[in-house]
């Protein structure tokens, strides 16, 4: 990225190789996300987005290049990998909800566990975060007992609720019934309307147009194209990016 | 009915195979309790007992073919019929009496009980509080039982354990037949160095060869074959041979 | 037959003193199916049945019997609770190795787990408690446990291996993804959730394993089937005490074997939707 910024990146991803086996997941990739920026991350399914956005918190790890999280380096084994995960929220397609623990059990465990945060403050907290998502009623409710979309806001809750810097979302909405993504994409808008740094992957170019600073295009391992909203699906330069737009649209 | 149509269909097939042979026997017994009967290195059956029976089958006019039998379930086997004998130093009891046919006593023992070199006691009462180890199911157990001395009796599969167990000090005395004893502690390689006679019991038990209780001729025609032997000098011959008597 | 007639039994009892056991193991009881009659509990009640008349019809030999036996039981109990006691932690070791990365812990956890599966458990005892003597004398309890526990915590392991396995991997990288360390994942997230496919064959392990206390009566364990043993080499009543016997373990394992199907709807707790 060429932003023009004098800040620090909170994430830098520099160079980053990554193989299965012989197979090029990741090559030669490079992207920094700075304080505040919606990225989003977009195309085909094996491009390698969802595995960049798992090497950021380290669920990958990549075989050469370097990803630092406020300037420490993720994949140094001198660095506490847990102390930096707990500052990287991180929502899965298939939400991922403990569940063998109650709503409210899922929220609190992480804060209480790792934060050291007494009980009472973690309940608190837990059912602020449930009503910002709207679903402060089923707080004891078994993660069984909820449809799909309200698992998902359930785990972005639980990912909030340890106060991260940076949300990483890995297709929050592709496991979900069509009548259920709309809530889910609205509590990510109004997350990002707060101001949180996220990063994105997800086909859903309604939540891109609306909520995204930068758009990124990968494909084959590769980021083949960045730019606004606006560059990318009203003027995309790369034929690859054309290609997939088309098929997409 | 099962039986007679299964005798039926067997009969002329064991009389065929043995048309010419004497009458075959089948014996059981439980060879872990030398010099009466154990297995040598050739996984043969030998022993006093082996030699006196087949003695008294052929003074019988039979033949007699031993088989291999744990000692728990040799008395089971003999009722079900899985085989006609039990020649295995049993001694004979009223108890046994009661459920089997025996021949008339053959040998005479006494109980013993056997320590390690170094221990003494010269009856059940200085065992008070010990662990007394024999073969489950062996008048030696019944003897220390009825002793009501308070102590902790422990019954092994075969004697041999038994006697391993007091080598190793997880028990304090070994009782059994007085020849098996005397094997054990004058005699076994292993096993004759460090362990010591400390007494036998007064009463004397008498074993006898054992048959299901419907077999009376049979009873009757190996005592016959006992007093032949005996007659004939064959038995103290065998007695020296085995029991150095 | 043959052998009631001679034990002076009368012919006709025969066919109450067979008890049906279902081949291959014990069959869990299916809450599912619910009904009065299912095999589990035409199993209990017939062993009870058959049990009581035999003791209130025959009181000679059969309550006889049944007053000499308690003594064996507590030391059934005694071997099978121990030995629980030492194979479930065991079991998970050796699980958590089987999983292991680590190249060392994992050669060592297999290999332990083919050696005790290749030896059968009767060896196995007769190894601990005679063969070793040579080195080391442990008492006969303590052969007992350490023999059952060593050979039980092999096959746990798989048990183990196998039920956190069934955890999807997704939990684990949420755990991760949150902060949790690999002990405090494999401890709040990984273990709870395996242990609602661990149970039932846990339980299932526990049941043989009371089963194969019986074993130990070769080291002159006084348990419960020594008891039995030594009762019908003095009475000669195979039939009789065997059949006694028999009904006992089948009645504690059936009991055993619904405790375990209880505490198994228990863990299944969060799987009930509204």
């Amino acid at each position: 990225m060429t932003n023009a910024n004098s800040a620090e990146p909170i994430i830098r991803i520099e160079h980053v190789w990554k193989f299965f086996g012989e197979l090029p997941a990741l090559q030669d990739v490079s992207l920094h996300v700075y304080q505040g920026q919606r990225v989003v991350i977009i195309g085909p399914s094996g491009s390698g987005k969802s595995t960049l956005l798992r090497s950021i918190n380290r669920l990958e790890e990549i075989n050469s290049g370097l990803i630092s999280v406020d300037g420490i380096d993720v994949n140094d084994p001198k660095n506490d990998i847990n102390k930096i995960r707990q500052n990287l929220g991180m929502v899965f397609q298939q939400f991922n909800l403990f569940p063998h623990k109650t709503v409210l059990q899922n929220l609190t465990m992480a804060p209480c566990r790792l934060r050291g945060m007494p009980r009472k403050e973690a309940e608190e907290l837990a059912l602020r975060l449930l009503n910002k998502v709207g679903i402060s009623d089923k707080a004891h409710a078994y993660p069984a007992m909820l449809s799909g979309g309200q698992q998902q806001r359930v785990a972005i809750a639980r990912a909030l609720a340890m106060q991260p810097e940076l949300m990483l979302f890995d297709e929050p909405t592709s496991a979900l019934d069509p009548e259920m993504v709309g809530e889910v994409l609205d509590v990510m808008v109004n997350l990002a309307r707060d101001g949180m740094t996220m990063i994105c992957v997800t086909h859903e170019m309604g939540f891109a147009r609306t909520v995204a600073d930068v758009v990124v295009f990968m494909d084959k391992g590769q980021i083949l194209e960045v730019g606004s909203p606006e560059d990318i699906y009203e003027h995309p330069q790369h034929p690859r990016l054309q290609q997939f737009l088309k098929q997409v649209l | 009915m099962l039986r007679r149509l299964l005798c039926a269909l067997l009969l002329p097939a064991l009389l065929c195979s043995s048309a010419m042979a004497a009458e075959k026997l089948v014996v059981a017994t439980n060879p872990e309790w030398p010099p009466m009967e154990f297995l040598d290195d050739n996984k043969n059956i030998i022993g006093y007992d082996v030699d006196m029976f087949k003695a008294v089958a052929a003074e019988a006019g039979m033949e007699a073919e031993f088989i291999m039998t744990a000692w728990d379930g040799i008395f089971a086997g003999v009722a079900a019929g899985n085989y006609d004998v039990v020649a295995s130093a049993v001694t004979i009891t009223p108890e046994r009496q009661k459920a089997f046919a025996f021949t008339v006593p053959y040998y005479d023992v006494q109980q013993i009980v056997v320590l390690r070199k170094g221990d003494s006691a010269s009856g059940f009462a200085d065992l008070k509080g010990k662990v007394l180890g024999g073969q489950i199911g062996t008048t030696g157990i019944f003897v220390a039982q009825k002793s009501g001395v308070d102590m902790t009796i422990r019954e092994y599969d075969n004697v041999g354990l038994a006697m391993q167990d007091l080598l190793n000090s997880r028990i304090d005395a070994v009782v059994c037949d007085s020849p098996v004893a005397l094997y054990y502690a004058n005699q076994k390689e292993g096993f004759a160095d460090q362990l010591t006679v400390a007494f036998r019991t007064e009463a004397t038990e008498s074993f006898g060869f054992v048959v299901r209780k419907d077999r009376k001729d049979l009873v009757e025609r190996l005592n016959k074959g006992i007093e032949a032997v005996r007659a004939k000098g064959i038995e103290a011959e065998l007695i020296r041979k085995w029991l150095g008597e | 037959m043959r052998e009631n007639e001679e034990n002076g039994l009368p012919a006709g009892m025969a066919p109450e003193g067979k008890i049906e056991v279902p081949a291959g193991g014990l069959v869990l009881p299916d809450s599912e199916k619910g009904g009065i009659v299912n095999a589990w509990s035409l199993s209990l009640v017939g062993a009870v049945v058959v049990l009581t008349v035999l003791c209130t019809v025959w009181p000679d030999p059969y309550l006889e019997i049944l007053r000499f036996l308690p003594g064996g039981l507590v030391v059934t109990f005694e071997v099978t609770i121990l030995s629980i006691v030492c194979a479930i932690p065991l079991g998970l070791i050796t699980g958590l190795g089987r999983l292991s990365h680590n190249r060392v812990i994992n050669l060592i956890a297999s290999t332990y787990v083919e050696v005790i599966r290749g030896i059968p458990l009767l060896v196995q005892i007769f190894y601990i408690y005679y063969a070793l003597a040579k080195f080391l004398q442990v008492s006969g309890l303590t052969s007992a446990v350490i023999a059952i526990s060593f050979c039980y915590g092999a096959y746990m392991g798989e048990v183990f291996r196998a039920g956190i396995m069934a955890v999807p991997k997704g939990q684990t990288e949420a755990s991760r993804s949150l902060g949790f360390n690999k002990v405090q994942t494999m401890l709040f997230v990984v273990l709870p959730q395996a242990l609602r496919t661990i149970i039932p064959p846990v339980g299932n392990e526990c049941i043989a394993m009371l089963k194969d206390t019986s074993l130990v009566s070769v080291m002159a364990m006084p348990d419960l089937m020594q008891f039995g043993r030594s009762f019908a080499a003095k009475s000669y009543l195979y039939f009789e005490t065997y059949t006694v016997i028999a009904l006992i373990y089948l009645i504690i394992t059936l009991l055993l074997s619904k405790a375990v199907s209880i505490l198994e709807s228990r863990l299944n707790y969060y799987d009930k939707r509204k």
